[in-house]
């Protein structure tokens, strides 16, 4: 069957192949866990009540620029007005050269203490921590102090791949992920 | 938010669950993803119900949202399938959703070529091996995938075209088709 027959009848559509479609009209799926779409219900009117008490600010990646001059900025921001719409962060992207370590600073705001908050960093294949070589997935628990919180990150490039890191952070039932854009050249 | 505001996205939102939690089984292959995804769907659609409460078919715009949100962290949903192939293979989660029948013979046939299927479909990019399972498993009309994914309905035809013909020919090779 040509495309162009596709386009100009889409009936034929239908008519392809017709032992592949009823071996993919069988193809099974398991049925969500017991109770969780009331629990994800639950979950996601607590989260959006939450954000407008305020208890949980969080913020995203600043970057950091060569010759020790730190310019890390917060995609994010404390929010101080409840009714605050809460706006889609533009993904902030830095260019690393191939093998040469470059420091990350990842910037959090909190507007109360954690405790054991967990951490996890995923990196794109081809972008390394300083310490963890080979690792893609580094998690570690750390500790927010009301306000700004810097933690410097050394990643290195090891190909011209480039990506997106991803940092989670968690503390209880609570969670953000933010990310950033990394080319290499 | 209020009581009433819960109560108000409850309402539109849970006759949709169903068809939505197929999507996300659909998009990430793993029950685990699948219902994590769902999950930040929810939460961003509960941060957006003052526009939901104006849409005309929210089923739609919250599938588009979900579709949205893999398409922005596929790498993360990816990198965990990486993680936990075991777990995603038919022998996994996949297993859970056949039923078995009074013929075991019929049954261990069936399971082989669900697992032929499940083995072919990953070897499809992920663009073919989502519209071919919306279209031929879900159901889904060529316009709502056209809507879901933002294309033409032009490409998502060709699409499936050629899905079907690499499916054909995977399967083929496999001896699950003659």
């Amino acid at each position: 069957m040509q495309i162009k027959d596709l386009e100009i009848n889409p009936d034929k559509q239908d008519q392809d192949d017709p032992e592949l479609r009823a071996l993919l009209k069988d193809y099974p799926m398991p049925e969500a866990t017991a109770g969780f779409f009331d629990q994800a219900l639950v979950r996601a009117t607590h989260e959006g009540s939450r954000r407008q008490r305020n208890r949980w600010i969080m913020t995203g990646f600043g970057s950091a620029v060569a010759a020790g001059l730190v310019l890390w900025m917060i995609a994010g921001s404390l929010l101080t007005t409840p009714d605050l719409p809460v706006a889609e962060p533009a993904i902030p992207n830095i260019t690393m050269t191939l093998e040469e370590p470059r420091t990350i600073n990842l910037v959090f705001a909190s507007a109360e203490p954690l405790d054991a908050a967990t951490l996890t960093v995923l990196l794109p294949e081809g972008v390394e921590m300083s310490g963890f070589p080979g690792q893609r997935e580094i998690t570690w628990q750390t500790s927010l102090n009301t306000g700004k919180n810097l933690l410097p990150l050394k990643l290195i490039a090891t190909s011209p791949m480039g990506g997106e890191v991803y940092a989670t952070l968690r503390h209880d039932d609570r969670r953000r992920t933010f990310r950033l854009r990394v080319d290499v050249s | 938010m209020s009581a009433a505001s819960n109560i108000a996205f409850e309402k539109l939102v849970r006759p949709h669950f169903d068809r939505l939690y197929r999507l996300a089984w659909r998009l990430t292959g793993q029950k685990a993803e699948a219902e994590d995804l769902f999950q930040e769907l929810l939460i961003k659609a509960y941060g957006k119900l003052d526009d939901l409460v104006k849409i005309d078919e929210p089923g739609s715009w919250l599938s588009r949202i979900m579709y949205n949100l893999f398409i922005d962290e596929r790498r993360r949903f990816a990198r965990r399938r990486m993680h936990t192939v075991e777990e995603g293979e038919m022998a996994g989660d996949g297993l859970a959703g056949l039923a078995g029948t009074d013929n075991p013979a019929r049954d261990l046939d069936r399971l082989e070529r669900m697992k032929s299927l499940d083995s072919a479909l990953s070897k499809l990019s992920d663009e073919h091996r989502l519209i071919v399972m919306l279209h031929d498993t879900e159901g889904y009309k060529l316009t709502e995938i056209q809507e879901l994914m933002d294309i033409p309905v032009g490409t998502v035809k060709s699409r499936l075209h050629r899905a079907r013909a690499r499916l054909r020919e995977i399967l083929t090779e496999s001896g699950t088709f003659s």
